[in-house]
């Protein structure tokens, strides 16, 4: 029975082996191996030359809302496109935007091999993976591949992207821009008779709201929701980082203790007082469907062209009415929105790039990837204009993957949405401290409980649900406490250089 | 009663019992509000919320999910398959070390313990875990991804080690004497002595395995092999998800209509909770059921 006596050793060992590795849930036994390996690309040098160029897969990873049924059809229809152009067939692997951060970081902390990777400032954070060493740097492959591509996003843009001067992801060109104001429903506009080009600041509207509050029971007057309310310093002529818009030595200010920050504060009481914001301001997460349609105005951040038709379904399917307090701008954020990198673990990151330029180009490709298959996923109304089908098998957002401007229309949307959106992007006041990062390395801790402080105090104080007398200097005080000058003091260091750099 | 020295009183006994009728309606009431969200129209959801009546009563969701349940069914399968693949391997390996290191007359036995333990209060983390997995195992896009990394846990190990070392180590002489093999002795004596301990922690492993979705999470990219929690936890999570950032998102226009709807998600959770819950009661008869005879014997 030698034979058995072995067997058992051979499994003790296992069994010990795998409990050693077991700690918190981590282990693994060699014995059992059920699964394909990871998707390889075949290492082969690339060729500038097309004639010459050897076959390669490459992986995109990018987040949907959800894993489509009908991912396979879409991945084979793409290849058709793109293998006799570049001759490389892509992998596509959607993950779900809820898993996307968590998957994407381990796999790529692990050195996972990948190609084209989605990321953006609110998953799978950019500028950290950036700083991580997770994307190879740009610049070359870009000039050699993708020049029409380089030609059609405009500087600024390219320069959001820029760490330490060099570019670290492609921008989805989409719209760009923020532009902030109200929505009002132009039902009670119209009701009341609000005159939309007289509305100049926050003051303005308060007549109009009294209105409503004494007419229209059940209807809150002006709808605010806690973590979108900011207070927004572009409006009273700050930019970003709290420099005055005309400020040439570029002094970086405590906006918290600013004038304008506490006035704004003390109205939002008022109002709140007044009855005129909704109760529950300072915790609601979204307008969802408990407030769905239930008020006459709330704030809108980017009031893009054609905005008033998509936000429609959240207002009760009502019209609305945008009405902008500032001028067109744009911002570092709303620019790195949504990117495409190549992961540093590429072998062929020259054949990503084309791909990449092949998507923001070749509108067929773009469609097909944004829209699905026709007559299966969407239905053409126009030449430009589609209407997707939901329960089709296949649903993706087209700003994961490319240019937008390149892509079809939604139902809804006007045919000219494109063409005003570009424009509007072009001719976007840019900021004077626009480029610039913060770099907050060296004040890590103290952003951080700044962070908490922020996140505790500004809902209150914003949406008026406290007192300001007695809830801003406390706020200040504690911002003071948690180290707030010595942020601004490496904000202004780091702003110096970048200006003594950059603004000669 | 009366006659019985455990005499309650009249009060105290309707006393306890509201408090467990308390207790019930507490626990039972959000899951009928689920059942209820389920089963109302959506649009009267969104004008009038939730409610424990539906304000119009739709079947529409539970529908649209069961005109295409392949994925669903699918995410039964493999859920099933890894509870019980699983269940069954975990239960033997955690007995067959716990059996070794609990022999008294075993000469590895401290070291060994102690190795247990120490990977129960050290482990090598997320990222190395994830290169062993992939790199050197190659489990992405497999189902033992799910298995193999709760197939022991110390914790249980350490529990069924208590238990073995309290049978008599003459019994296991004796077989000796009678010229077992050890083999013959682990599977004919010790085994069915430990069924209570078998049981519980039987029971413990599969709920591991049927609740897991964080390794699918990580090592699942093919749609056809996600377990059925990870199927819930990617709609739930990515609804959050986007909620949190609707700051950021508001700009690119995503279009909320691609997720499922409230009452969708709702009739989802029914439909991967509901068999679970349906079926545990049976199963909890023979669970205790399992304890008393241990503990009547012991």
């Amino acid at each position: 029975m030698k034979k058995v006596r072995h067997f058992g050793i051979l499994t003790l060992g296992l069994a010990l082996f795998a409990t050693a590795c077991s700690g918190g849930g981590n282990s693994g036994a060699p014995a059992a191996s059920g699964g394909s390996s990871a998707p390889a690309s075949s290492a082969a040098s690339p060729s500038g030359s097309e004639s010459t160029l050897p076959e390669v897969t490459l992986t995109w990873y990018y987040g949907v809302t959800q894993v489509s049924p009908d991912q396979q059809l879409i991945e084979d229809e793409v290849n058709k496109i793109i293998k006799p152009k570049i001759n490389a067939t892509v992998k596509l692997k959607p993950i779900d935007f809820g898993s996307y951060t968590t998957k994407l970081n381990t796999a790529s902390a692990a050195g996972e091999e990948f190609d084209l990777v989605w990321t953006a400032n609110w998953a799978f954070n950019y500028d950290e993976n950036v700083k991580k060493g997770a994307f190879l740097p740009l610049d070359e492959l870009i000039d050699q591949y993708a020049p029409v591509t380089k030609e059609t996003i405009p500087q600024f843009t390219w320069d959001a992207t820029k760490h330490q001067g060099e570019i670290y992801a492609v921008p989805n060109y989409q719209t760009m821009i923020s532009r902030y104001g109200f929505n009002v429903i132009k039902e009670y506009a119209d009701k009341y008779g609000l005159d939309p080009s007289k509305v100049k600041s926050f003051e303005d509207l308060e007549p109009f709201l009294e209105q409503i509050k004494q007419n229209e029971p059940g209807i809150i007057p002006f709808m605010l929701v806690g973590p979108l309310t900011k207070f927004h310093q572009f409006l009273y002529g700050y930019d970003d980082f709290g420099v005055k818009l005309d400020d040439e030595t570029f002094k970086v200010n405590f906006i918290e203790s600013s004038p304008e920050y506490k006035q704004f504060a003390e109205l939002m009481h008022r109002w709140f007082e007044k009855g005129y914001i909704n109760e529950d301001a300072s915790t609601v997460k979204q307008i969802d469907s408990s407030h769905n349609g239930k008020f006459a105005v709330s704030i809108e951040y980017t009031m893009k062209p054609g905005y008033e038709a998509e936000i429609k379904a959240k207002n009760g399917g009502r019209d609305i009415i945008g009405i902008p307090l500032t001028d067109v701008t744009t911002t570092r954020t709303s620019n790195i929105a949504t990117l495409t990198a190549i992961s540093r673990t590429s072998k062929n990151p020259e054949r990503a790039m084309m791909l990449l330029e092949l998507v923001n180009t070749d509108r067929e490709l773009f469609n097909l990837l944004s829209f699905g298959l026709e007559g299966k996923h969407h239905e053409k109304l126009s030449d430009n204009v589609v209407k997707t089908n939901p329960n089709g098998g296949y649903v993706a957002s087209n700003w994961v993957f490319g240019n937008v401007f390149n892509g079809y229309l939604i139902e809804g949307q006007a045919e000219d949405t494109w063409e005003v959106t570009k424009k509007l992007n072009e001719s976007a006041f840019v900021q004077p401290t626009f480029g610039f990062n913060f770099d907050d390395t060296a004040v890590k801790a103290e952003n951080a409980n700044l962070a908490a402080i922020r996140a505790e105090y500004e809902p209150l104080l914003l949406t008026g649900t406290v007192d300001t007398n007695e809830y801003l200097p406390q706020y200040l005080d504690k911002l003071k406490k948690a180290g707030m000058d010595k942020v601004h003091a490496e904000l202004q260091r780091q702003l110096d250089a970048w200006v003594a750099e950059n603004k000669k | 009663m009366n006659a019985s020295g455990l005499h309650i009183s009249r009060t105290g006994n309707a006393m306890i019992h509201l408090f467990f009728i308390l207790l019930s309606i507490v626990i039972i009431a959000p899951f009928l509000l689920i059942v209820s969200v389920s089963l109302t129209d959506e649009k009267a959801l969104v004008e009038f919320g939730y409610s424990f009546v539906p304000a119009k009563f739709s079947t529409i969701a539970y529908e649209f999910i069961l005109q295409s349940p392949g994925a669903l069914l699918r995410a039964y399968g493999n859920t099933i398959f890894i509870t019980a693949i699983g269940s069954v391997l975990s239960l033997l390996l955690t007995s067959m070390v716990a059996y070794a290191i609990s022999r008294r007359d075993y000469g590895l036995r401290v070291p060994l313990t102690v190795y247990v333990f120490f990977t129960m209060l050290f482990s090598g983390g997320l990222v190395p875990f994830y290169i062993l997995m992939t790199q050197y195992l190659h489990l992405k896009d497999s189902l033992w991804a799910i298995i193999l990394p709760s197939l022991l846990s110390p914790f249980y190990v350490l529990i069924m080690k208590g238990f073995m070392g309290k049978i008599p180590h003459e019994l296991i002489e004796s077989a000796k004497v009678d010229g077992a093999s050890e083999w013959r002795i682990f599977f004919r004596m010790i085994l069915p002595l430990s069924t209570p301990a078998l049981a519980t922690l039987g029971l413990f492993i599969a709920f591991n395995y049927w609740n897991e979705w964080f390794n699918a999470l990580l090592f699942i990219d093919n749609d056809k092999l996600v377990p059925l929690q990870l199927l819930l936890v990617r709609i739930m999570n990515t609804l959050d998800f986007l909620r949190n950032n609707s700051a950021y998102i508001q700009g690119l226009g995503l279009d909320m209509s691609q997720l499922p709807n409230e009452s969708m998600r709702m009739a989802l959770v029914i439909l991967v909770a509901g068999p679970m819950m349906f079926i545990f009661p049976f199963f909890q008869k023979y669970f205790v059921q399992g304890m008393t005879v241990g503990s009547l014997k012991g």
